[in-house]
């Protein structure tokens, strides 16, 4: 009997091993998939390895994307034959969300490109039909963005940089638009103290037909132009980040003399370098500076205040968190963080693109890190890593990176694991704790050290009262405010639950005591005497003094031993003087 | 007049800050042996403060625990200042011996300690809004033997108010040199160790090639 079931222990002992083999081997072909390794930053900003919420769909170079048909005589988009299909050092790529369609900006190639939802070419933009200065084609466009109006017709914004102009044209066809306003350098003296050029990269529009450009070195912010073009002033400026040097340079203005003060470096904030806009009007820019810890993402409100201020006390941080540089061990180099591209996706994540390691950060709408993917590694050849990434875009939970030295889109989708993770975090984000714990549990399944699925599970527990397993689940994620909130209510259920006890033992203490004190008073407890060491230790004899002791005691033994030895013969001669005298006295006798 | 144990002398000194430490001296009591048990819970305490302090509590890096930080913070820390203190205040015609400026100043550490494992427990029942209580606790902890610290310096080598304060700023010093120097020591013999290694890695390829 016991043989049979040793037998079936073993056989399971040998299966499960077996199973944890072949496990260990699918998860290792899982993990080579990605070129990549996703990780978060736990409570103590260490990076903690994750599972990969993205992975690489697909990546549309010139013949996926079907822009061949620019090259097809037969095709109705057909420019000529010895057009470029490839892309060219792209630098911007936009979704609408009314059309469903992905506009680029294919900056070397001076023009803009319409893609279907499946990133099929439907359009193509060199120019427009008319201009003041007689220039109608593209230079180097830097920037587009697309407003569907209420009348269904389809406004694109193009940041010409070259041309130095914004345009505003209607889309009328596949090939052609028209030229509804061109914006050229403001003559203002507020724009033209701050900079000398107008080079519009980045646009953005606003729900009041505001337009927003992001120039080429002008730190004052960017360009503000209201629906008629007319320049309306600076929005936003990031601040300076207070460095060594600038405190520097700071006292040494105290004491300069004023020549030297003309003569001296001002303080110049760095410019941001990308924006978007959410569904609320909320604009969001990002500064590409390397390792900028100062205005680096901002969430600004109409009047451009920041509201994700750090010095208000708050606590945002946003890419990779070192100081000096990220260093890479597989390509031997170290990476300064340069957060080039920043995109608002329709849920309220945030994809941050960092341009130098190429690793995209999505945080949840209160700047929460989600998931972190993506590299720019020595396998930039693989699909999924990249060269040169310019800009990020997200539509249909997909992520789309534009790869300006590849020239190439890639697209991320959501794996398992992170369509949970973003579900939870949705639910988590709203305050539904407990609808959000099922996809939190699914997400703990995959990736059991996800901090902020733990962080959601004792939530979860707390709203439903289970303040012990709350508080094991903050100590786990090391969410020490959260686990105070617990401790706190599960201190006052205990205290409830047993308070007769509590009670109790009080009230006997205090009886206790006052027995005791009554019994000491009437002298039935006597007070208990003190030990008092009165004698001094005796102090340890030296040798010198144990040999004079020793001494001592030899020379009294020996002096005790001459006395007997002189006594015994003393008597001796005492007796042997008696013995002659009895002798003679017989002698006399006889 | 004053006759304790040697616990109760303890006892009388931290109780009686003023007078204390020259009934001390003048009795000629006070035990090493307990001195030495109070620098060995100035450790404990340390580590307790670290490990078991209430989880809402504890701004330790608590992935890795290493116990030598810990170690030189408190027993470290505790005979270099003896040392040092000996040796400014030999110069200083300070009366003091170096056993008695021992054990004064580990029966002066008492409080501080008491109030360490007093936080440290009382933390485990607290929440983050008690937290004043808490702080409270570990200040007058810390005055309290500030204070005797004080006292004691000031009655093991019989000095006045002023020159105690200045044998402080000065034993402060020369803690700091002497930790240099031993800094400075330990890097120079690992210097000489890596010369012998490097020696001996060369001859052994020398040999075998």
């Amino acid at each position: 009997m016991k043989t049979v079931q040793m037998k079936k222990a073993f056989k399971k002992a040998v299966a499960s091993l077996l199973a944890l083999c072949s496990l260990s081997t699918a998860v290792l072909t899982a993990y080579a998939s990605e070129p990549y390794d996703s990780y978060s930053y736990d409570f103590w900003n260490d990076p903690i390895p994750a599972q990969a919420a993205y992975k690489v769909n697909d990546t549309y170079t010139g013949n996926n994307l079907n822009r061949t048909r620019l090259t097809d005589p037969e095709d109705e988009l057909f420019i000529s034959t010895t057009t470029k299909t490839s892309l060219a050092g792209a630098k911007d790529i936009y979704f609408e969300e009314t059309l469903e369609e992905f506009w680029v900006a294919d900056t070397q190639n001076s023009r803009i490109l319409r893609l279907d939802k499946d990133l099929s070419l439907i359009g193509c933009y060199t120019g427009v039909d008319k201009s003041d200065s007689g220039n109608t084609s593209f230079n180097n466009p830097n920037g587009v963005f697309v407003v569907v109006e209420e009348n269904g017709d389809v406004m694109m914004y193009v940041g010409d940089t070259e041309n130095s102009r914004i345009l505003k044209c209607k889309v009328t066809g596949g090939l052609t638009c028209e030229n509804m306003l061109e914006i050229g350098m403001p003559e203002s003296a507020i724009y033209t103290s701050k900079s000398k050029t107008f080079l519009p990269e980045k646009m953005l529009v606003d729900g009041a037909g505001n337009i927003y450009a992001v120039c080429t070195s002008l730190n004052a912010g960017s360009a503000q132009f209201n629906a008629a073009g007319e320049f309306q002033g600076f929005y936003g400026a990031n601040r300076v980040e207070v460095t060594g040097e600038i405190i520097r340079r700071h006292i040494w203005r105290l004491f300069a003399s004023d020549e030297q003060l003309k003569s001296m470096q001002s303080a110049a904030p760095t410019e941001y370098k990308n924006f978007d806009i959410d569904d609320e009007g909320f604009i969001y820019t990002c500064t590409e500076a390397a390792n900028t810890t100062t205005d680096a993402v901002k969430k600004l409100n109409a009047a451009g205040y920041n509201i994700w201020n750090n010095d208000a006390g708050n606590e945002y941080v946003f890419g990779d968190i070192v100081t000096g540089g990220t260093w890479d061990a597989s390509t031997n180099t170290t990476y300064s963080t340069r957060l080039t591209d920043l995109d608002i996706d329709e849920y309220g994540f945030i994809n941050i693109l960092d341009y130098a390691t190429g690793r995209v950060f999505v945080y949840d709408e209160f700047c929460s890190l989600v998931t972190i993917f993506g590299t720019k590694s020595s396998t930039s050849d693989q699909k999924g890593s990249f060269n040169g990434p310019n800009a990020v875009e997200s539509a249909f939970g997909n992520i789309y990176i534009v790869d300006g030295i590849k020239n190439d889109i890639t697209v991320y989708s959501t794996t398992l694991y992170g369509s949970y993770l973003k579900q939870a975090v949705l639910l988590y984000d709203d305050g539904r704790y407990v609808d959000a714990e099922p996809y939190w549990q699914e997400v703990l399944n995959r990736n059991g050290t996800c901090s902020f699925a733990l962080l959601g599970l004792g939530k979860a527990a707390l709203n439903k009262g289970d303040y012990k397993l709350a508080m094991e689940y903050f100590e786990d994620c090391y969410a020490q405010t959260s686990y105070d909130r617990a401790f706190k209510y599960y201190r006052e259920q205990w205290l409830q639950d047993n308070f007769v006890f509590v009670f109790l033992a009080i009230v006997l203490l205090f009886v206790l005591g006052i027995t005791y004190s009554i019994l000491k008073k009437k002298g039935i407890i006597k007070k208990r005497e003190r030990k008092v060491k009165k004698k001094a230790p005796e102090r340890k004899k030296t040798k010198k003094e144990l040999e004079h002791e020793a001494e001592l005691a030899a020379q009294a033994e020996a002096e005790a031993k001459a006395q007997a030895e002189a006594e015994a013969q003393a008597e001796a001669q005492a007796e042997a003087q008696a013995q002659p005298e009895e002798k003679s006295e017989e002698k006399e006798e006889e | 007049m004053y006759e304790f144990t040697p616990m109760g002398w303890l006892k009388h000194c931290i109780f009686h800050p003023i007078e204390g430490f020259e009934d001390l001296r003048w009795k000629k009591q006070g035990s090493m042996k307990i001195a030495l048990w109070i620098v060995f819970f100035l450790f404990v305490a340390m580590v307790a403060n670290r490990q078991l302090v209430g989880f809402q509590f504890n701004q330790a890096y608590t992935k890795v625990f290493n116990v030598v930080p810990l170690l030189v913070q408190s027993v470290v820390y505790f005979f270099t200042w003896v040392i040092a203190n000996w040796s400014v205040c030999t110069l200083l015609d300070g009366e003091g011996r170096l056993k008695q400026i021992c054990i004064n100043s580990a029966y002066s550490l008492v409080p501080y300690i008491v109030s360490v494992f007093l936080t440290v427990f009382l933390s485990n029942f607290m929440v983050l809004d008690e937290i004043i209580w808490l702080s409270a606790i570990s200040y007058l902890g810390l005055g309290w033997s500030v204070i005797l610290m004080f006292q004691a310096m000031k009655a093991v080598h019989q000095y006045s108010v002023l020159k105690t304060i200045a044998s402080i700023v000065l034993t402060l010093a020369a803690m700091l040199i002497i930790l240099f120097l031993m800094i400075l020591l330990l890097s120079l013999f690992q210097q000489v160790y890596v010369f012998f290694y490097s020696i001996y890695t060369e001859v052994s390829y020398r040999i075998r090639g």
